[in-house]
């Protein structure tokens, strides 16, 4: 195994050889570094709950909290359901609390994901400075650890769904495919932004208000159906690349209907443009992170 | 595998030097132009590794040694030129590289392993003698943070010597630990290296390059100044160190050097041969006599003249004597001369470094002290036989065979 690591060659100069001269080689490399990103995963999850009384029990603790007050302010303070169609297609009724939750843990996978992500490469900057690895592996590994979060959310929610609701349908196995789209769009903009964030140390905190932003105008508290006499706030609605993802999980998981097909080609696409430019602008920056950083 | 395990062709590296570096929009916006300068840490480095061999880079601080080490890493990545590495690849640059200080022992050295590129497998299998050369059984299920710097150290450098890729670059981490450390690296590093792995080091430890590299490079303002055997750069780099540094002292200053009550003082200080000459260089074996010139402003009755030797790439202390330890009554009249003889002069080929002092005897009053301030050379003497280190000890052989047992 050849690695060349090389700045522009000099005219005359033999062309260097190898992976890194391939301009998504180190792609490739990060499937080679698997275990790495396997440990760092381990890593982050261990240290996240290390000290804490509860420990992964904390990761379920604070989705069912959100629950709970979003529940207690809609249903008991406005006695409104902003959730239009939180009914089964054999009529029944769905809680609002379950009906919520399902989306909210298909959020808490992306956010989580792009918030940590933003800030995975500036924290790391010991590591970048005395060894190499694919840096790619620093973004990966945090969306990685948010999906393990989500993992258990997941179980609660079946738990909960097959308790309250009923029986899961057929249509639960479309949700690998929306949680596949969901990690591409949020490993996509994670490679984005955890470059961006080396430059410019804003974009953490511009995120963190985006994020919040990205919350309302998303369809997880309410249903499409909620927004349907106002054309424009649907339109915008659909341009969210989440709203896709988001509506068609809650069908598969809770509603038992099919998902939303159109919506999530078009989530999928997004997702592919998120990645094609995510891994470009990382591609192109990462060579300088451990002299910035 | 190739037989260049490592080739830098024409590679440049610079740093940016930012007057005030701007992190955030504001000040992005703000100052419009970022205020920097390119520093050029490499100049068109070319150098050859040859695969299983020893390099020592050796050089002046910001002479650019860790930058060149770095780029062959894949830490940096070079300006301008290229640098292939045929194999794979664990830098050593610090100790406990990757450890969280929030994991136990046991999940670091999984981390810190994977990080320097071993499988997981690997690790277990290292696991066992990792924790056996630690010492810290007891310890490897509680974090690290917990642990004494001394534990740390024991782990990380457990850990560190555990790697065995096809090449290891090593920066200056082998000059950390006690004594029992050092020689366990440098045991490994033996190891590695009759294993046919190529090994880069970076040492400030001229003794270590020679001892532990076949060959070294001498980097000097990001430019290769002299690659060869690693004697030959070593000595080269030597000679440069010490020119330097008395073209430095020239100017009619008080050295830092110096002190004492000036009650009596050093005049001079001479190297004689067995004809009374100030030859160039001495001989291993041969006549060596110092001669130490003083003035004092009255005569001094209980005095006492010393005189260390130094090796001058270590600065290992190689032997100190004084009248006084020779029991010998020293009288300082107002000038005069003070001979040390040495009959056959027991020091092997090198640079030494010689401190002079005239104190008062039995109590600690210095008169004039002179620190590593006169250096003479030593080169081998061809009637005598070779041999490594300080010193030239006499010795027979004796050979016989035995029938092996059956």
């Amino acid at each position: 195994m050849a690695t060349t690591i090389s700045g522009h060659s000099r005219p005359g100069a033999p062309p260097p050889r190898g992976p890194t001269t391939r301009s998504f080689g180190w792609l490739r490399e990060l499937v080679g570094a698997r275990e790495l990103t396997g440990n760092l995963v381990r890593r982050d999850l261990t240290v996240r709950h290390r000290g804490t009384f509860l420990g992964m029990l904390w990761s379920l603790t604070t989705p069912l909290l959100i629950v709970g007050l979003y529940y207690f302010v809609f249903k008991l303070l406005f006695k409104a359901s902003p959730a239009t169609d939180a009914v089964r297609p054999d009529g029944n009724d769905v809680p609002f609390a379950v009906y919520f939750f399902a989306g909210l843990t298909l959020w808490n996978l992306f956010s989580s994901s792009v918030l940590t992500s933003a800030t995975s490469v500036t924290s790391s900057g010991y590591l970048l400075n005395k060894v190499y690895f694919p840096r790619a592996i620093l973004p990966l590994s945090t969306v990685l650890s948010s999906l393990v979060t989500f993992g258990f959310e997941v179980c609660v929610l079946l738990v909960v769904t097959v308790a309250v609701v009923g029986p899961p349908s057929l249509q639960l196995l479309w949700a690998p495919v929306i949680v596949a789209v969901v990690v591409g769009l949020a490993f996509g903009l994670a490679l984005l932004v955890s470059a961006i964030n080396v430059f410019l140390r804003d974009m953490a905190h511009f995120l963190a208000v985006l994020v919040q932003l990205w919350f309302w105008g998303t369809p997880i508290i309410y249903s499409l159906g909620f927004v349907a006499e106002r054309e424009d706030l649907l339109t915008l609605l659909r341009l969210n690349p989440l709203t896709g993802v988001v509506v068609s999980f809650r069908n598969v998981m809770v509603l038992d209907r099919s998902p939303d097909f159109k919506l999530l080609a078009y989530d999928a696409a997004c997702a592919l443009v998120a990645l094609a430019v995510g891994a470009a602008v990382f591609g192109r920056s990462q060579k300088t992170f451990s002299e910035i950083v | 595998m190739a037989d260049i395990a490592i080739t830098c062709s024409q590679v440049w590296k610079s740093y940016r030097i930012y007057h005030q570096r701007s992190h955030t929009l504001k000040e992005k916006v703000l100052s419009r132009r970022n205020m920097y300068e390119d520093f050029w840490a490499l100049k068109g480095v070319d150098l050859e590794v040859p695969a299983g061999s020893t390099m020592g880079i050796i050089g002046a601080n910001g002479s650019g040694k860790s930058t060149l080490l770095k780029t062959m890493a894949r830490i940096l990545t070079p300006n301008k030129g290229w640098v292939q590495v045929d194999g794979t690849v664990s830098p050593l640059l610090e100790l406990g590289t990757g450890f969280h200080p929030e994991l136990t022992g046991r999940e670091n050295v999984t981390l810190a392993g994977s990080l320097l590129g071993h499988t997981r497998r690997d690790m277990k299998r290292k696991y066992d003698s990792i924790v056996e050369f630690a010492g810290i059984e007891n310890f490897m299920d509680i974090p690290v943070k917990n642990y004494s710097t001394g534990m740390y150290t024991r782990l990380a450098f457990a850990v560190a010597i555990s790697v065995d890729p096809e090449i290891l670059l090593i920066d200056e981490v082998l000059s950390v630990g006690d004594e029992s450390f050092q020689m366990r690296c440098h045991q490994r590093i033996g190891e590695l290296r009759s294993e046919g792995r190529t090994i880069v080091l970076v040492s400030h430890s001229l003794e270590t390059i020679k001892a532990l590299c076949k060959r070294a490079v001498w980097i000097e303002g990001g430019a290769v100044r002299q690659v060869g055997p690693s004697h030959d750069v070593v000595a080269g780099y030597l000679g440069l160190v010490h020119k330097r540094v008395t073209e430095a002292r020239a100017p009619e200053s008080l050295p830092a050097n110096r002190y004492g009550t000036g009650e009596a003082e050093i005049t001079g200080v001479r190297f004689l041969d067995g004809d009374g000459d100030e030859p160039p260089d001495f001989c291993t074996g041969r006549f060596l006599t110092v001669r130490v010139s003083y003035r004092a402003a009255q005569p001094i009755e209980d005095a006492t003249c010393g005189i260390a030797v130094f090796r001058a790439d270590s600065h290992a202390y190689v032997f100190g004597q004084s009248t006084q330890g020779a029991r010998i009554k020293l009288t300082l009249s107002e000038s005069g001369t003070i001979d040390m003889t040495v009959p056959t002069l027991p020091l092997l080929k090198g640079q030494y470094l010689v401190t002079i002092s005239l104190e008062r005897a039995q109590v600690k009053e210095v008169f004039d002290l002179h620190d590593r301030e006169y250096t003479f050379v030593v080169i081998d003497n061809p009637a005598l036989p070779t041999g490594d280190g300080m010193f030239h000890v006499p010795t027979t052989w004796t050979i016989s065979s035995s029938p092996v047992p059956a």
